[in-house]
């Protein structure tokens, strides 16, 4: 763990607490965005976060990154802090500088390469329509490439996603590359994984709002006299949603270290399938406990459900990552209980 | 608990085609586009107007109000292929479903000659006012209270959730016209209350969609005719129970979601995907019996048998099944929910993720429906 960490998870979090209102949130919905808290993090050089030193950063690693990434889910900060410090980690992997112009990332389908230009489609990429870089992956014969385009020239059909974040479609239609350094399929992996674990992360923290939201809800609010934490029926969900936002706590923080140590083999994909079920399970009865009031666009629950249901159908998705387990299982000899057990041995950053 | 098991005429089976030819033929005019949770949250006074010319509001209703005194089980086809086709009628829904069948069994001569012809002819809707800010599941505790003046009723309080409200033209009103006593239950009363009267403001309440579907609605000494008292004065607990029946047990308890899967199992055959159609056949199979149960609920409740129990069942099942199908679609298909999305699974999907939360809730949640159902087991 890095020594940093604390302290950026500490600056961070007071930034988000203290700018990031209910109706900040909200503002996504008319195509605003919190520019201002976005500012304030640059200022703060936050978007320098697991930047090695030489290039100018603030040094730091994945795990430091994730451990924001939580934040963003936890108070659904409208800004796109995901997106550009991972589309920038991305490059340093392949050591490419950063840029410090905004910009996002999509991985999840290769463009095609043609010499310097790039041909293809990539649907609901993150905040496209504020970038002005994009971080992808492109193919060339049996080559990858992660390259990088400007997106001004880019052909953009912008829409949203369940939440109203920003996400579009982006055309490329004989487009120059800027850059393109060949990645190995282990890479290309690794980078999945990476991208996997910040929409983990993410979700995490909206799960653990809409859980507290629920709890706090549940002493407020009373029924027939009393309290509605004190029917059974409603002990019930809470219990449940205890359980779920616990279990993916423990899970997030185990993948971010593992990530962080370079050994992690299929934890990644556990966490991702594990999650589905969590945040169906929370935003269920987070809405269940909440009744009326908390499906009404007033209340805060649903910026956290809402990405929780969108978030999970983005990138590479529980349906992606247990197809992948499925493969796996049928390739290799590997025996299911030394599969979970032995991690030790594996590298996958090597 | 055992329910009668229904099947299906010829002439049933004959106007179920009717009706579904006279939805695809309007689907193909573009009059409307289908989509999910279509009942609550697809407003069009104009389509309801077409559906009156059809005869098709108020069908079960005697000649003599403009019904056409079919029977209960040729509604509940109506009502299935409007809502399997996801058509826009949610403006004349609740005086349909709810206010009709209460004035049938409980209203003066005045006020079923007054307001039935109207609502046959799809000019007149009705809204709920039964919740209140602090009276969700505790309906009991409504404080919205009545004090007697000549001629009338003087009204104060606030009732909310108040679905379509803004569409409708009054609100069958759950209302206390005797001071709260011991008794929580006695001296309740039902009201209809002119919503575009003196005193009223309907103030709309955005869904987590952003839309508005339902409302505040204030009441600030409003007057309101002794003619538009419904039923026994201080009856109003026992009335509102029986009405709850139809609401719990329709159609609409099941359906809300079907146009996704509908179309999901469409792709599904396209694609020759086998697995993904074998999950979805589970999702049929539940379909299939708990269609089984609503109908015999229904046929019971022509027959005017009790049926509280039952509906509870219904609705706590039923609701859980339609909330069940977008989280079992997303995963046998690549598909991305978006509202705003040209694919038509797309498209379903986000509405069915984005009203799900809803479908346990409206009309009594799914823990309060336990607590009936329990309790309903117990007394057998
Ligand atoms: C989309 C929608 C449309 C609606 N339309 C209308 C309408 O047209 N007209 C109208 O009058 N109302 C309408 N409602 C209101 C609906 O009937 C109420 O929301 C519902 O009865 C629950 O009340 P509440 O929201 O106040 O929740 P609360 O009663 O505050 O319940 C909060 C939580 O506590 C639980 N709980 C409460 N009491 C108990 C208990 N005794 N045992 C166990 N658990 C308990 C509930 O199940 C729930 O999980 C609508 C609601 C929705 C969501």
């Amino acid at each position: 763990m890095s020594e940093i960490k604390e302290m950026v998870v500490e600056v961070v979090e007071k930034i988000f607490k203290d700018k990031v209102e209910k109706e900040t949130v909200d503002l996504l919905e008319e195509n605003k965005w919190a520019e201002d808290i976005w500012q304030l993090l640059l200022e703060n050089e936050l978007h320098h976060v697991a930047v090695s030193e030489e290039d100018g950063g603030a040094g730091g690693d994945i795990e430091d990154l994730l451990a924001l990434y939580e934040l963003v889910g936890k108070y659904a900060a409208p800004v796109p802090y995901v997106e550009h410090t991972l589309a920038n980690f991305l490059l340093q992997q392949v050591e490419l500088k950063g840029y410090e112009q905004l910009t996002t990332y999509s991985i999840t389908t290769p463009l095609q390469l043609k010499g310097d230009a790039l041909f293809g489609t990539l649907k609901h990429v993150g905040w496209a329509q504020y970038a002005k870089k994009l971080v992808t992956m492109a193919q060339e014969g049996s080559q990858q490439f992660i390259v990088v385009a400007d997106l001004q020239d880019a052909q953009l059909k912008n829409s949203t996603n369940l939440a109203a974040e920003p996400r579009s479609e982006v055309v490329f239609e004989n487009l120059k590359a800027l850059q393109k350094v060949p990645v190995s399929e282990k890479q290309y992996d690794v980078f999945k994984k990476f991208v996997t674990a910040a929409s983990v992360s993410k979700m995490g923290g909206a799960l653990t709002t809409a859980f507290q939201l629920s709890v706090q809800f549940s002493k407020e609010r009373e029924q027939f006299g009393r309290p509605i934490h004190r029917f059974q029926l409603v002990q019930q969900h809470l219990a449940s949603m205890a359980g779920e936002q616990t279990l993916m706590t423990v899970a997030v923080n185990n993948i971010r270290t593992l990530l962080a140590a370079g050994r992690e083999e299929r934890e990644v994909a556990y966490a991702r399938l594990r999650m589905d079920d969590a945040s169906r399970t929370v935003a269920t009865s987070a809405h269940q406990v909440h009744a009326a009031i908390g499906v009404t666009h007033e209340h805060r629950l649903h910026q956290y459900t809402r990405r929780l249901w969108a978030w999970r159908d983005e990138e590479f998705t529980a349906r992606y990552w247990k197809k992948q387990l499925a493969q796996q299982l049928l390739e290799t000899k590997i025996d299911l209980w030394e599969s979970i057990t032995d991690q030790a041995e594996t590298h996958v950053h090597a | 608990m055992n329910l009668p098991n229904v099947q299906f005429t010829e002439e049933q089976k004959q106007f179920r085609q009717e009706v579904r030819s006279f939805l695809k033929q309007h689907i193909e005019k573009g009059t409307f586009e289908t989509r999910c949770d279509s009942w609550l949250s697809g407003s069009d006074p104009s389509f309801s107007k077409l559906v009156a010319e059809q005869g098709w509001i108020g069908m079960t209703w005697p000649k003599q109000y403009g019904g056409s005194e079919r029977s209960t089980i040729d509604r509940y086809i109506l009502t299935e292929e409007f809502l399997a086709y996801g058509a826009p009628v949610a403006a004349h829904w609740f005086a349909d479903r709810q206010t009709g069948p209460l004035l049938l069994r409980f209203g003066t001569d005045y006020q079923k000659e007054f307001f039935l012809p109207k609502i046959v002819k799809g000019e007149c809707f009705f809204a709920i006012g039964l919740s209140e800010p602090n009276s969700g599941s505790d309906l009991a505790s409504v404080a919205t209270r009545a004090e007697k003046v000549e001629g009338g009723w003087i009204v104060n309080g606030a009732k909310t959730w108040s679905s379509n409200a803004h569409d409708a033209h009054y609100m069958v009103t759950l209302i206390r016209t005797e001071p709260l006593g011991e008794k929580k239950h006695e001296g309740l009363s039902q009201f209809i209350i002119d919503l575009k009267g003196e005193g009223v403001t309907i103030a709309p309440i955005r869904y987590l969609t952003g839309e508005p579907h339902f409302n505040d609605v204030y009441l600030d000494n409003v007057f309101v005719p002794d003619e538009m008292v419904v039923g026994t004065l201080g009856n109003g607990w026992k009335q509102g129970l029986a009405e709850l029946a139809f609401e719990r047990s329709g159609p609409e308890r099941i359906l809300s979601t079907f146009p996704l899967l509908n179309e999901v199992i469409e792709q599904l055959k396209i694609k020759r995907d086998l697995a993904g159609l074998e999950e979805a056949t589970k999702l049929v199979a539940e379909l299939w019996s708990l269609r089984n149960l609503s109908i015999g609920v229904a046929k019971v409740l022509e027959e005017g048998g009790e049926v509280a129990v039952p509906a509870a069942l219904v609705k706590s099942i039923g609701t859980k099944f339609e909330q069940k199908i977008p989280e079992i679609i997303r995963l046998l298909l690549d598909v991305y929910p978006n509202l705003q999305s040209d694919n038509r699974v797309e498209r379903y999907l986000a509405e069915s993720i984005l009203h799900a939360p809803g479908f346990t809730i409206r009309g009594g949640t799914s823990e309060v429906l336990y607590g009936i159902l329990a309790k309903g087991v117990i007394a057998q």
